[in-house]
Parts: C-alpha cells; sequence; structure tokens
C-alpha cells in the first residue's frame, strides 16, 4: 500500500476510500494524541479525530500542497481548541489551516518521526522556552496571555518562542543553525 | 536587520506557534507576502511547530473509532452499479449481512455484556452506538455489506464463541484467530499524568515489550486491540505508567495473563 501522504491526498480528492483509509491508519495517532493533550479526556479526543478526518475526506481540497500530517495536526489543534473555548471563555487563536501560497515547507518525516526524540528535544529547552511553547501549541493561548500568566514582558515572551523554536527544529533535524 | 525587522520575526515565530490572536495573525500574514527572510524563517520554524505535536503522548483511541470514520466516509461514496440479474431473496449471504446487520450488533450488544457478566453502560452504550450507525446504514441501501463495519468485526470476535477469555481484574483479555482484544470496565481513574499500558511478551522472548497506553472513558471503560499476533504472543500484561508510555514497566503490574 503507498503510504506517501500526498500521493494518498491526490486519492482522495478523487474519493478513494481505500486512500483515505491508508491515511487514516497513518496519522490517527498523530491526530488523536494532539487532541488528547490539549483536551485531556479521551472520549473529546475521538470526536475531534473522527472531526478531522471526515473534514479531510468531505473537504480535500483546502489541503493546498505541503505537509499533510502538518496541516493535519493544525486541524485537529484548531477543533481541540474549539472544543476547549466551548467549555471556557478562551482568548481565540489559531495555527494557519491555509498556509501562504508562496510557504514551501519541508517535510517532517513524521512516519519516521520518532516522539521520544521530540520529547527529548522538547525537554532540553531552557524552562523559559519551552513553557512558553507548550503553552502557546496545548494550551491554545495567545502570546499575550502567556506573558501576563507568567509575568515576563511580551517582548522576550515572542524572542523566547522563537528561540526554542530554532532549537527545537535545529535538534530534530541538524539542518537549521540557531 | 534592523530591530523592527527583528521584533517581527519574534511576530512570526509566534504566528508559526499558531499563538497570536486574529488581528495580528493576519498583519504576519499579509507581511509574508512580501518579505522572502520573513517567509524562511516561518518554512523554517513551521515543521519544528508540527513537530510538537509528535510529542504528545497517544494513548490508544477507541477500537470502534475507525469503524465509525470509515462507515460515514463509506455512506457518502455513490451506490454500486446494480449486479446484472437480481439474486434470489433467499441466496445472497452478503445481502443478508447488511440486513441483518443491525440485529447482529444488538445481539452481539447483548452477548458481549453477558459475557463479560457486567452492567457497564459505558461499554454498552459504545457498542450501542454502532448498532445506531448499522440501522442508518440499513436506510442506506447503496452501502454495501463487504464495506461493512470494522465494528461489527471488533464485535464478532468479541463474541465469537470460539474466542478464548482470559478473566482478568477489570475486564477479560480475548483472544480470537490471530487478534487480541482488551476489554476492560470499572478501571479506576488515574492522577494527571498517568495513563494505562498494555504489555506483550513474544513467545520466546524474557521481556514484556511495550503496546499502546490507553485512556478508559469517563465510566472506566476501555476496548483495545492489541497491535501484535496473538500466534506470537506468549503472555499480556497492564500497568500504570507516565503518559506517554515507558519502554519497560516502571510499575508493578495490575494484570499480568499468559495465552496458552
Amino acid at each position: 500500500m503507498d503510504y506517501d501522504a500526498e500521493n494518498l491526498m491526490g486519492r482522495v480528492r478523487a474519493r478513494d476510500a481505500d486512500a483515505f483509509e491508508a491515511l487514516y491508519d497513518a496519522y490517527h495517532r498523530l491526530v488523536y494524541g494532539v487532541a488528547y493533550r490539549v483536551l485531556g479526556d479521551a472520549a473529546g479526543a475521538e470526536d475531534v479525530t473522527q472531526a478531522v478526518f471526515l473534514k479531510v475526506w468531505s473537504a480535500p481540497e483546502l489541503f493546498r500542497g505541503g505537509n499533510v500530517p502538518a496541516w493535519l495536526v493544525r486541524i485537529a489543534r484548531n477543533r481541540a481548541l474549539d472544543v476547549v473555548r466551548s467549555r471556557s471563555s478562551h482568548a481565540e487563536t489559531e495555527l494557519p489551516e491555509a498556509l501562504p501560497e508562496t510557504e514551501t515547507i519541508e517535510d517532517v518525516a513524521f512516519a519516521r518521526l520518532d516522539a521520544g526524540k521530540v520529547r527529548l528535544a522538547l525537554a532540553e529547552l531552557p524552562d523559559d522556552q519551552r513553557t512558553p511553547i507548550e503553552l502557546g501549541f496545548f494550551g491554545g493561548i495567545t502570546h499575550e496571555e502567556i506573558a501576563r500568566r507568567t509575568g515576563i514582558p511580551l517582548g522576550t515572551i515572542k524572542t523566547r518562542i522563537r528561540s526554542g523554536l530554532r532549537k527545537l527544529r535545529s535538534a530534530l533535524d541538524g539542518a537549521v543553525t540557531v | 536587520m534592523n530591530d523592527t525587522h527583528e521584533q517581527m520575526l519574534d511576530d512570526v515565530a509566534v504566528y508559526a506557534l499558531g499563538a497570536l490572536p486574529p488581528a495580528q495573525a493576519q498583519q504576519v500574514r499579509d507581511h509574508l507576502q512580501t518579505c522572502e527572510a520573513c517567509r524562511n524563517e516561518y518554512a523554517a520554524l513551521a515543521p519544528a511547530v508540527a513537530a510538537i505535536a509528535a510529542s504528545a503522548p497517544a494513548p490508544e483511541p477507541s477500537a470502534l473509532l475507525k469503524g465509525r470514520v470509515m462507515r460515514a466516509v463509506r455512506a457518502t461514496l455513490p451506490a454500486p452499479a446494480p449486479a446484472a440479474a437480481p439474486a434470489p431473496a433467499s441466496s445472497p449471504a452478503r445481502t443478508n449481512l447488511s440486513a441483518w446487520g443491525p440485529y447482529l450488533v444488538a445481539a452481539a450488544c447483548f452477548a458481549l455484556a453477558v459475557s463479560l457478566g457486567l452492567i457497564n453502560l459505558s461499554l454498552i452504550n459504545q457498542l450501542k452506538a454502532s448498532k445506531e450507525y448499522a440501522l442508518q446504514l440499513e436506510h442506506q441501501s447503496k452501502v454495501v455489506a463487504h464495506e461493512a463495519l470494522d465494528d461489527e468485526r471488533v464485535l464478532a470476535d468479541l463474541t465469537n464463541a470460539s474466542a478464548k477469555r482470559y478473566n482478568v481484574a477489570n475486564g477479560q483479555i480475548v483472544r480470537i484467530g490471530d487478534r487480541i482484544y482488551l476489554a476492560m470496565h470499572d478501571m479506576p481513574a488515574l492522577p494527571h499524568g498517568r495513563v494505562y499500558q498494555a504489555w506483550t511478551l513474544p513467545k520466546g522472548a524474557k521481556e514484556m515489550v511495550p503496546s499502546p497506553t490507553f485512556v478508559p472513558d469517563s465510566h472506566g471503560a476501555a476496548l483495545l486491540a492489541l497491535p501484535v499476533r496473538a500466534a506470537a504472543t506468549a503472555a499480556v500484561a497492564i500497568s500504570i505508567e507516565p503518559e506517554g508510555g515507558s519502554k519497560e514497566p516502571t510499575t508493578k503490574p495490575l494484570v499480568v495473563q499468559a495465552l496458552d
């Protein structure tokens, strides 16, 4: 079976249910994991996972090229945060699902990405960089809210997020100098 | 590069993380259209953001989730072309399976509840959901029987009279063919940061190997298909581990069951 994600998305556009199933098999744990981390409960994470994949099937044209699992992650994270917001009053943030046309994102080989390695890379970040990154990604709060909660100036928070992301990228593939 | 542009690069990083409010996110999007340096920065950081997702602890979703998704997908497909000649009403097993599907699932719900010797509302509710989906299918004649249901396959496995069942604390380990399921109920809720993790002992091996982590639903129920071949598995265990799972058990297993 062909697990090349972009190839599978092309077949999903052509209403190939077998290709969709292969896509589901390859990435449902990734999607479920994000939803579970954001929501903290299994039932909600399953609902989000189902919603994400049904959106892929019903609107595959929303994928405009690039990295398929990264796109799935953005949808999952946004949907999970929608659920969080429905449970509480939360400032609105979202990951860009529709990317700039000119963007070229290098593939992160999710199928081969070692979750343990990512966790280790995150753990090795200084606390003052890891904390705002995790609050922003999984907590879905704005940088202003992060600054308010941590009592750190906004400009410092932004710089730490950037420094942390660059270190993380460097640790993952060595392709970016910090 | 001036300070103002350095600040914009910081904003690009926050945008990539998804932590900008909508109005500021739109400003960054507009800027990315015209600034190559910022586009390059975004392209460098976005995969790191996406990779953070892979760090999320990933307990195994219910074995029934895929069935729900695939059923909804296949229900949207056009009806297959009709057969050249109508089949006799009494003979086609596939048609009969389709028509009887809801009732088989309902029977399976009951049989499973009886076989487990429990009245577990949560698990039964999961199975009832399968019945509801199957009823929807009954009204969608365009869905053919061979597309049916992973759920039915799971339920058929769980209720198969020839399945080997091992009663363990809070549930059963069910072995049918080359498949192994955990059907658990009334499992205690765990503190934040802890999950249940399944383990399997391959035949001939001396140490357990990690299997998926899982989190029971709010009623303490969990249904899990283990990603191993039963024929190659000597034992199954369950322990409590940190989120994300462990490479070897770090707590005394709650369940250790040899498979004969």
